[in-house]
């Protein structure tokens, strides 16, 4: 595998969000000593003046500064300086996506490295799943360079005798999101990291725009029940094709586009009247039976005997016997995507109340899967709500092969989850809109190198966790639920 | 003519419930009215001042959506983001901020919570918030989607239904009623025997085709145009002169059962309710611990048609202070295993806060639930710590009667069509069907102990 370039990368706003509020009060004399002593640059003078600029709060560490704690404020002579948990820190996040979280996936993708800061990086504040266990490492260290390279992160996408073999270095690749749902500029950056890190993007379901032809082998598209924008071309033009059946957050109740975001593009690409809303209807009508689901299979693979099919189901309580229905169908990857996935429009009482949580769904199916004897036939991916590198390790461990991801790289690419998706011209921030103006806020060669980064950063935290565990290979991790412990046994 | 139910919805707002999640605060010292927070913002939340436009109007923080791209582009951080105590400090730990601001923007608009981004809450709570309920992956040809959910039903019969018919030739079948929801509403929630709160909620529910539970002594004349939609309540030792007007009228008569009594007293009671009514649905009120045998006995003895069982404001009953939905779940498997489930209609009082906790209490056994504070909140109550009508921020006392039923008459239309979405879902087109549908369930305590009790065998929860 060619060398992946990693750069540092700035956030696009003007000023970050940090942890701390640091203010210079009026005592403030500007004499200067608080440039000199912040280890993280948090107080500046520009050249030829005078005055300190105001501070750059984002990177104070407050109470965890090296130097020891609240170190400045006891050094100026003046007690001038002024640090405080930042109030908007606290307005930012939830229960899942804690302000922590989002604020190292930020830094994650400015830097590419694991956050050295005391932010909370690996776990959210949800109380269940995956933010209910760890993993069983009493004393963590640090890995050695030379056994850096000796760790590998790779899985296989088929593990059929037929069909080609596709591998891809990182256990995960990018989730179905339209044309539609979010802007052209975002689907070029996450289709360009994808295609940088040798794994894959999908097109989701609003059809497969032409400026994704030249990252095609790193392109899933999708056949959803809508049919929006699939023809004969797109799906010869892919490596894996998946039929989606349902979608987490909104489990048995089809998509839904708003009017205001079907712009006259979007409607081109998914052939129907702009500006009206459109649904993509819950179940496939053709499909009702595993014959009828390997059927449509057969159908593709008649147009395209190369690609791979991954079938994307949610996670009902029979969810193990949908998965095994689609192996017998004839499908390479099963992606399972759990209740609390994301989504660009939902109501919200489907994203909380139906289907269960991904964490369960991959331990039953898992199991089924290994009492029926097919479990190394199949790949099984899961998504819906793995948001860090350690929700990847985990899914593994509880019997994933590896997983899909989807809103973290959103939020490398300046999300903050305000959940506004899909209102009028939708997000504010440029990432899910169609609108031309709001879409300009991304360059897709910036957002890349973010996603990039990203990727980077938590393929270092799994070489480390592996190697921490004593294994060799990410795959030696699949379904080792005995190295995971409850957090409250601690 | 086949007529489809439709619930009629129209704006109504109101200015007390216009309380945002998060204040922008303008910091006027730093701030060098540049403007460029109003080419950031897509919400219209930050203007130029009317009277002088060199100068920035104080932001509308309740227009505000939370997105921070003002905030992360203010070239002086002269603008900042803090949660809004008012909003916060709404309800209680049970009625959350969450819960009354979601009922009220269904109030308003009548429309279902619809947002991007995945779930944002903890991953399971207490009481409902350890169900999810299933879906289907595969469904029948027999519905389509969002065209198909017009064709669902989410009426339920209220009354007793034969266990077989034991003669032919004199067909005498017990009464039942039909109402379009289920769900049935209270006129006194928090005990707030208010005129107009009681004339609001009595009209949605005429409006909408259910029964709003009404105190005997609460009765007035302007009521007597709804009294079809009555479900009048009175205490079993206070039923008297029920040779009156709404006695001998209404279709549904509650009797609440006090803490002692003889059975022979309330089969009195119902005797003689029902020579003055003999179309009325006779319900029995549970308010205390309820022993089953009891129950049972009078079941079938008094010819009980509705068990009503209630619950505190926080879903807690009184019986053993089980949640509400693990009451209801207890209730039906001691019908169940007596074969006597379909001889009775169970209906539960208490806690329902969400769209989501009608279709639980269903699964959990429930034919339908009854309504009471998210009526008030629909109508704006803000579940202040305590309730003081003088200084009531909803100004409730000087509530308009239409804007209130419209109100309310909005948030049952977005329950509904939510409740539509969780049997579509499901593939089920009639919620009679999912009544005690514990298997279309997945209960947290069951399959945390399935899936994980290997890795945490050690854990508490599973010694």
């Amino acid at each position: 595998m060619k060398s992946i370039e990693i750069r540092n990368c700035e956030s696009r706003f003007r000023s970050k969000i940090g942890k701390y509020r640091v203010t210079l009060t009026d005592k403030c004399f500007h004499c200067g000593l608080c440039v000199e002593i912040c280890p993280y640059g948090v107080f500046e003078r520009a050249e030829g003046f005078n005055f300190v600029s105001m501070p750059n709060s984002a990177h104070c560490e407050g109470p965890d500064c090296i130097e020891g704690p609240y170190h400045c404020t006891a050094k100026c002579p003046v007690e001038a300086i002024k640090i405080e948990i930042d109030p908007q820190w606290k307005t930012l996040g939830d229960f899942r996506w804690t302000p922590d979280l989002i604020i190292t996936t930020w830094k994650q993708a400015e830097t590419g490295e694991i956050p050295q800061d005391n932010l909370e990086y690996k776990i959210g504040a949800s109380g269940g799943g995956f933010d209910n266990f760890d993993f069983k490492i009493d004393h963590p260290n640090t890995i050695p360079s030379d056994e850096i390279d000796k760790i590998r992160t790779s899985i296989c996408l088929n593990r059929r005798s037929e069909g080609p073999a596709i591998e891809i270095p990182v256990p995960w690749y990018g989730a179905g999101m339209s044309f539609g749902s979010i802007s052209l500029s975002s689907m070029l950056a996450r289709a360009a990291s994808a295609k940088a890190w040798e794994t894959f993007t999908s097109t989701g379901e609003g059809g497969y725009p032409d400026e994704l032809i030249p990252y095609s082998n790193h392109v899933i598209t999708q056949i959803a029940t809508g049919l929006f924008g699939v023809q004969e071309e797109t799906i010869k033009r892919a490596r894996i094709i998946e039929f989606k059946y349902a979608q987490g957050a909104k489990p048995g109740l089809g998509g839904h586009l708003l009017g205001d975001k079907n712009t006259q593009a979007v409607a081109k690409k998914r052939e129907t009247v702009p500006w009206t809303s459109l649904f993509s209807p819950f179940p496939f009508h053709s499909v009702y039976s595993v014959e009828d689901h390997k059927k449509h299979i057969d159908w593709v693979k008649t147009i395209n005997p190369e690609a791979l099919i991954s079938v994307k189901v949610s996670t009902p309580s029979d969810v193990d016997m949908v998965a095994v229905g689609s192996y017998y169908a004839g499908a390479n990857i099963i992606n399972l995507d759990g209740g609390y996935g994301g989504t660009g429009a939902a109501p919200e009482i489907a994203k909380k109340n139906i289907a269960m949580p991904i964490e369960y769904a991959i331990t039953k199916v898992h199991r089924f899967l290994l009492d029926e004897g097919v479990r190394d036939e199949i790949v099984l991916m899961a998504s819906g709500g793995i948001r860090t590198a350690y929700d990847i390790a985990k899914s593994i461990a509880l019997g994933a092969d590896g997983v899909i991801m989807g809103t973290s790289e959103l939020v490398a690419l300046g999300c903050v989850r305000c959940g506004n998706c899909e209102s009028g011209r939708g997000c504010p921030r440029g990432i899910a809109t169609t609108d031309s103006e709001l879409e300009e806020q991304i360059d897709p060669s910036w957002g890349a190198q973010r996603i990039i980064n990203l990727y980077s950063a938590w393929q270092k935290q799994l070489k480390l966790l592996l190697y921490q565990l004593g294994l060799e290979d990410i795959k030696e991790l699949r379904g080792r639920t005995d190295l995971l412990r409850s957090t409250d046994e601690k | 003519m086949y007529e489809r139910y439709h619930i009629e919805t129209s704006p109504a707002k109101l200015s007390s419930t216009q309380i945002g999640k998060f204040t922008i605060i303008r910091h006027e010292e730093e701030c060098l009215n540049c403007g460029q927070c109003i080419s950031q913002c897509i919400y219209d939340v930050h203007k130029r001042d009317s009277n002088d436009s060199r100068k920035m109007a104080e932001p509308v923080s309740n227009l505000c959506k939370n997105c921070f791209s003002c905030i992360q582009n203010c070239p002086q951080q002269a603008l900042e983001m803090v949660k809004n105590k008012e909003f916060e400090d709404l309800g209680n730990t049970y009625w959350t901020p969450q819960f009354i601001h979601t009922i009220w923007n269904e109030a308003e608009e009548g429309k279902i919570p619809v947002y991007g981004a995945g779930y944002r809450g903890p991953f399971k709570g207490s009481g409902f918030d350890k169900i999810w309920t299933d879906m289907s992956e595969i469904v029948r040809p027999t519905r389509d989607g969002i065209h198909g959910r017009e064709y669902i039903a989410t009426s339920v019969d209220l009354g007793r239904k034969l266990p077989w018919i034991p003669d032919f030739e004199r067909l005498n079948l017990p009464n039942s009623y039909e109402i379009q929801i289920p769900m049935l509403f209270d006129t006194s929630p928090l005990g707030l025997n208010l005129k107009s709160i009681i004339l609001a909620i009595t009209r949605a529910a005429h409006q909408l085709g259910t029964f709003a539970f009404l105190n005997i002594e609460n009765y007035f004349e302007e009521l007597k145009p709804y009294l079809k939609s009555i479900a009048l309540r009175c205490p079993l030792d206070k039923i008297k002169h029920i040779d009156s007007i709404p006695w001998r009228e209404v279709n549904f008569i509650e009797v609440v059962l006090p803490e002692k009594y003889l059975i022979s007293e309330l089969e009195q009671a119902i005797r003689n309710l029902k020579n003055q009514n003999e179309t009325a649905l006779i319900s029995l009120g549970l308010t205390g611990p309820c022993l089953s045998e009891e129950i049972f006995k009078q079941v079938q003895h008094a010819r009980v048609d509705v068990l009503n069982f209630y619950a505190d404001n926080y879903g807690k009953s009184f019986e053993g202070n089980l949640f509400i939905c693990d009451a209801l779940r207890k209730l039906r498997h001691d019908f169940v295993k007596r074969n006597m489930r379909d001889e009775i209609t169970i209906i539960g009082k208490g806690g329902i806060a969400a769209a989501e906790h009608v279709p639980k209490s269903i699964i959990c056994g429930a034919d339908a639930v009854v309504l009471d504070l998210s009526l008030l909140a629909a109508m704006g109550c803000q579940v202040c710590k305590v309730c003081q009508i003088e200084n009531c921020p909803a100004e409730l006392e000087k509530l308009v009667p239409e804007t209130a039923s419209q109100r309310i008459i909005n948030m049952i239309c977005a329950w509904r069509d939510q409740l539509l979405e969780i049997l579509s879902a499901m593939g089920i087109r009639d919620v009679r069907r999912l009544r005690g549908e514990l298997g279309r369930a997945i209960f947290y305590d069951e399959i945390e102990k399935e899936s994980f009790e290997f890795i945490f065998f050690e854990n508490s929860l599973f010694k």
